[in-house]
């Protein structure tokens, strides 16, 4: 009877979520709710857990909780820490989740709502997860190794040099588009940037005390740090109505770049603990409430979907970036459906603390669908702001135009109705002097979040706070992705380095530190200003670069773990990873060769620097901006270049794989997989990790 | 017998924002140095015991080493 019942209440949730999938595919020129995104996502979600993932952990990994851990054959109390996998799973999903799954949707809000909402549902259940999954567990299985370490011994040793270099050229890519949208949040902005430049000091006051006050006490000291942020939220519209100190917070997009590179490079060097740590201890409370309110809010508000479900930008004519729906949508959005940078937490962190194998599931599988979740209500918060506002917040300038009037002009010869007055109103009651041409998608998630939730408390009179805290929310976490990737960037320069020349590899060397983290805070703020001065800005080139470097290490990632699994005997099962890894491989591909050699100069980086330099041939440019053209078509020319570089190392290691992958099946190569032996568990069956005291 | 049940609630209560505070504790790092001092391989080990600062510092500096935030 009571399997009869589950049985019932499982085709139930399936039919409920197919129901509010259809809803949502086949709803035209209605008012559409957004609870139905909800329903749907959440339905599937369940299904996709419940059953996909349950099968890979049984019928593919054949999970073994008798087995034991890395965590409990090396628990040190430092890095092996057995941990509870409700704790774990805090861990892990506050480690994948940055501003990827909430700029990327925003984004890619430009097809409609409906590409990007069956991507991250169908993307995160059948390829993030699975590849967040298996990594997780190749890596358990070996004593808590990288991605590179298990590309090397699993493929090739050149493969795990192309892990590492990708990884570094992925780091570079992140850093710069990141600093970016925050670059185009601040501009112009003196509430935001002050509220932003005040958890500096916030930072540093949280950092002395955790250091020499109250060694470790990093409960008290964040619920401290983060009333003083909010009090700096609060405290910023003073400051954009007092004209003196509005003067000194109102800065450039070129100002703010150069004071976010000096920032970049004071948080390499500086100690961890005095400014990275306690930073990132704020942005990981800000960032778990300012989503739980953003969900809670979505539910409870109910906002209308205004956003078509296709727009006519499919066809890659898009104002905020160019592309076709197809690669450019699965380009777009990255985190929130598979992304490759999850793979080096998979192989990080986390399988040093997981108590037993079959936890992975709920961790590995369960925190990427909560990820895809995030991505969903991003979306669904792009999606419920009028269509016209959306596009004049994203578009820049050099498409609308840089004034209301011009903005509302060329946006309703796109079809979706904007009036200057709608804009002029908006920017008033958000508390800024423009809301126009503020690509990378930041400003206007923060618009859409105020919205809802103004909607839920305050009304319009607190409109302007809710918008500041939403940048500030957006801000602080991405400048933590700025530090804490600065950092183990400059680590990587370092080991990278120190093949060629030994005394680099030192990490205690000072010389070498300064030296090494130059190089990477130069090779992000070199990409970071080419975005800043860039009149398409910048986000049109860089998030799709990114996007490629991403989507190319997921692929790295799921090249690794289908050779593991044919390495354990699983051909039969190998197209779990197989299948995710092809479609990433034809869409990173197909985006690699439309980016380079596209001949529309809004799309192919080369037409673009031809484009340029056939202007500068004809005599076309001012002679004051020929220079300023000459170096736009080098940059041009230069994302071409690295854009090839990465599209061609990951082609060498499929190749090698591949190889590797015939050899094994065709008997002239024995497969040895690299796993640690098998060791029984000592711990007792409800053993729950050391935090509660059970051992 | 309603006395009885309100204390059985309170005391379910009680359990359930211990744990939680637990488990806060654990996520954001506070607890560490508490589960370090009870760690088996810190037992086995050799080397002294760390100070709590001394310990803060190496696992903050440990932690900030590699990919830990993602985009």
């Amino acid at each position: 009877m009571k399997r009869v019942l589950k049985f019932l209440a499982w085709v139930g949730v399936a039919l409920l979520g197919g129901g509010a999938l259809a809803t949502i595919a086949l709803t035209r020129g209605e008012q559409l709710n957004a609870t139905w995104f909800v329903v749907a996502s959440v339905c599937c979600y369940l299904v996709a857990y419940r059953f996909y993932s349950a099968f890979i952990a049984a019928r593919v990994l054949a999970l073994d909780d008798k087995r034991a851990t890395p965590a409990e054959r090396h628990d040190d109390g430092r890095d092996f820490v057995p941990t509870n996998k409700w704790v774990l799973f805090g861990h892990h999903f506050a480690a994948i989740a940055g501003p990827g799954p909430l700029v990327g949707p925003t984004l890619a809000a430009q097809f409609g709502y409906l590409p990007g909402t069956l991507w991250l549902i169908a993307g995160a259940a059948l390829a993030g997860c699975v590849q967040d999954f298996v990594i997780l567990f190749c890596s358990i299985r070996r004593d808590g190794k990288s991605l590179g370490e298990m590309a090397r011994e699993e493929v090739s040793a050149r493969g795990g040099l192309i892990a590492q270099i990708a990884v570094l050229a992925i780091m570079v890519i992140l850093l710069a588009v990141v600093a970016l949208v925050i670059v185009n949040a601040l501009k112009s902005s003196p509430w935001g940037t002050f509220t932003l430049a005040m958890t500096i000091p916030i930072a540093l006051l949280l950092g002395l005390y955790l250091r020499f006050v109250r060694p470790g006490r990093v409960l008290e000291a964040s619920l401290f740090g983060v009333a003083l942020v909010m009090f700096a939220v609060v405290a910023g519209q003073w400051v954009a109505a007092s004209p003196s100190w509005a003067r000194a917070f109102t800065l450039s997009g070129i100002s703010l770049a150069f004071v976010i590179i000096a920032y970049g490079f004071a948080a390499a060097v500086l100690p961890v603990w005095l400014l990275l740590a306690p930073r990132d201890y704020l942005s990981a409370f800000i960032k778990t409430g300012a989503i739980l309110c953003l969900a809670a809010g979505i539910l409870f508000v109910r906002p209308h979907i205004m956003m078509p479900p296709l727009t006519k930008f499919i066809d890659g004519s898009g104002p905020v970036f160019a592309g076709k729906i197809f690669p450019f949508c699965f380009i777009t959005i990255a985190c929130g459906a598979v992304s490759g940078f999850h793979s080096l937490i998979s192989s990080g962190t986390t399988p040093k603390m997981i108590l037993r194998e079959g936890q992975a599931r709920l961790i590995g599988y369960g925190a990427m669908l909560l990820e895809s979740f995030v991505g969903v209500m991003a979306m669904v918060a792009a999606c419920a702001m009028p269509p016209g506002v959306y596009f004049a917040i994203n578009s820049p300038a050099g498409v609308v135009g840089s004034t209301p009037e011009a903005a509302a002009a060329t946006i309703s010869t796109w079809g979706y109705h904007l009036d200057a007055q709608t804009m002029t109103n908006l920017a008033h009651a958000v508390g800024e002097q423009t809301l126009l041409n503020r690509a990378g998608g930041a400003p206007s998630l923060a618009v859409g979040m105020a919205q809802i939730f103004s909607n839920t408390i305050g009304g319009e009179r607190l409109m302007s706070i809710w918008y500041h805290f939403a940048i500030m929310f957006e801000a602080l976490f991405i400048l933590t992705v700025l530090d804490a990737g600065t950092r183990v960037g400059r680590f990587m320069v370092q080991e990278l380095g120190g093949r060629v020349w030994r005394p680099l590899a030192r990490r205690s060397w000072m010389p070498g530190s300064l030296l090494s983290s130059a190089v990477i805070v130069g090779a992000w703020g070199y990409f970071l200003y080419q975005g800043v001065v860039d009149p398409l800005g910048g986000i049109n080139s860089l998030w799709p670069l990114f996007g490629i470097a991403n989507q190319l290490l997921a692929s790295v990632a799921l090249v690794v773990a289908t050779t593991i699994l044919l390495k354990m005997k699983q051909i039969r099962w190998m197209w779990i990873t197989m299948v995710p890894m092809a479609w990433l491989v034809a869409v990173t591909m197909t985006a690699s060769y439309q980016k380079i050699f596209d001949a529309s100069p809004n799309l192919g980086f080369l037409a673009k620097a031809n484009s340029l330099a056939a202007q500068v041939s004809a005599g076309q440019i001012a002679a004051a901006k020929v220079a300023e053209t000459q170096r736009l078509i080098f940059n041009q020319r230069l994302d071409a270049v690295v854009t090839g570089v990465l599209a061609l190392m990951i082609l060498v290691l499929i190749v090698e794989a591949v190889v590797q992958w015939y050899s094994i099946l065709s008997g002239r190569r024995e497969a040895v997989l690299h796993e640690r032996p098998y060791v029984a568990t000592q711990w007792a069956e409800g053993f729950k990790g050391t935090a509660y005291g059970d051992d | 017998m309603r006395v009885t049940q309100m204390r059985q609630t309170a005391k379910l209560a009680t359990r359930w924002v211990r744990r939680f505070w637990q488990g806060l504790r654990e996520w954001c790092g506070d607890a560490a140095y508490e589960r370090y001092l009870r760690s088996k391989g810190r037992e086995d080990a050799e080397c002294r015991t760390l100070t709590a600062e001394e310990f803060y510092v190496e696992q903050i500096n440990r932690r900030y080493s590699r990919p830990n935030r993602c985009c």
